[in-house]
């Protein structure tokens, strides 16, 4: 009997691409918690993230016979829950971020309201909160993109230039580009 | 919290190093050069310090209990299985046909070609009949004349030749003779 969860990502994927699926159970729970927070931070709503997480397993799932191994499963991955995040943003333009203003949705308050701020610090820092991610949704969706996946998920710039299919120098100066204009919008705040 | 405005920039040259620095995206070699830089350079240490307090916030830290996660991977198995099990269906539908699939295929589809083919010549057929009962009476008629006149016109052609021929015999050509000669021996 394998012990699944001592198998490497590949060695997984292999097993899957030969007709035992029952080996993507590990992939899932390796990766679970990943594939919703970058879902969570491109949309800013926890079912919303969920559910585009969970279709990103079903798309890699349905497709794992198109993995080449050429790169490694999780930038595969990544790029799958990626790319489905950008269709639903295409899709639902403005909707999810403009649903920051809402009581239950801004993910960003309710982390701060959990802080020992004074109400006059929370409601600034609240307002920063909503600068910033007003400015992230002004911006290119590559730059947004490749700051999301280095600030919010710490991937490195070697492997984001992977899942976005690009370049390490490209995505340097995405990233610059990105983390200069949040500076800018938040400078007041700092 | 809030601070004097204008935006205070860092030098340009160091600028997209002070964010892969802020990351810890760079060997040692540029790190020492940067930390160089950062020792006399006021401006890049207010920048980088920027950063050092605004980007930590701006992730998402938020804690899920682990029910929250117990519900998350159930759900993804739950929608993985239903995935399998459309197509499972899918290959247990196709897969006893799989052998005598493609001949019956390309068998079912010269038929089809054929038929049309055959459907599609008798339309033709139909078309050009139907398109020869559009003419109006007066035009096909106005044909006929025509073909009448083009015949008459001919008949009379050949009436002058053989007059001319009956006024200026000329003499027979060579060939004529052999021909004549060839008749008389048959």
């Amino acid at each position: 009997m394998i012990d699944q969860e001592k198998l490497r990502d590949e060695e997984l994927v292999a097993l899957c691409q030969q007709g035992q699926g029952e080996y993507f159970e590990p992939l899932v729970r390796r990766y679970m918690e990943k594939a919703f927070r970058i879902a969570l931070d491109f949309t800013r709503d926890v079912e919303t993230a969920k559910d585009l997480s969970q279709d990103a397993f079903v798309r890699a799932f349905s497709n794992i016979r198109q993995f080449d191994g050429r790169s490694s499963f999780y930038t595969w991955f990544y790029r799958i829950v990626v790319n489905i995040c950008l269709d639903y943003a295409r899709r639902k333009g403005r909707v999810a971020w403009e649903s920051l203003d809402g009581p239950s949705e801004g993910l960003g308050e309710r982390q701060l309201a959990d802080t020992s701020f004074s109400p006059d610090q929370e409601a600034i820092a609240s307002e920063a909160k909503r600068r910033a991610h007003e400015t992230l949704e002004a911006m290119p969706k590559k730059q947004r993109t490749a700051f999301l996946l280095r600030n919010h998920q710490g991937l490195s710039i070697a492997d984001i230039a992977k899942v976005m299919k690009t370049t390490e120098g490209t995505v340097r100066v995405y990233l610059h580009r990105a983390v200069a204009a949040l500076r800018q919008s938040l400078l007041e705040f700092v | 919290m809030e601070r004097n405005l204008p935006l205070e920039c860092a030098c340009k040259s160091f600028e997209e190093d002070l964010v892969l620095y802020y990351y810890g995206e760079m060997n040692d070699t540029e790190r020492g050069r940067v930390e160089r830089h950062l020792s006399n350079c006021a401006a890049c240490g207010r920048f980088i310090g920027d950063l050092r307090r605004l980007l930590p916030q701006m992730a998402n830290s938020e804690a899920f209990a682990p029910s929250f996660w117990d519900s998350y991977y159930r759900q993804t198995m739950a929608k993985l299985a239903r995935r399998e099990q459309k197509e499972s269906w899918w290959r247990d539908l196709l897969a006893p046909a799989r052998v005598w699939m493609l001949p019956a295929f390309g068998t079912a589809a010269v038929a089809v070609l054929a038929i049309a083919l055959v459907f599609n010549k008798g339309d033709s057929q139909r078309f050009s009949d139907r398109s020869m009962g559009a003419i109006p009476q007066e035009i096909l008629a106005d044909a006929n004349q025509l073909e009448f006149f083009k015949t008459m016109d001919m008949l009379e052609a050949l009436s002058k030749l053989e007059e001319q021929v009956d006024q200026n015999p000329e003499p027979k050509p060579e060939r004529s003779s052999r021909l004549d000669g060839m008749q008389a021996n048959a």
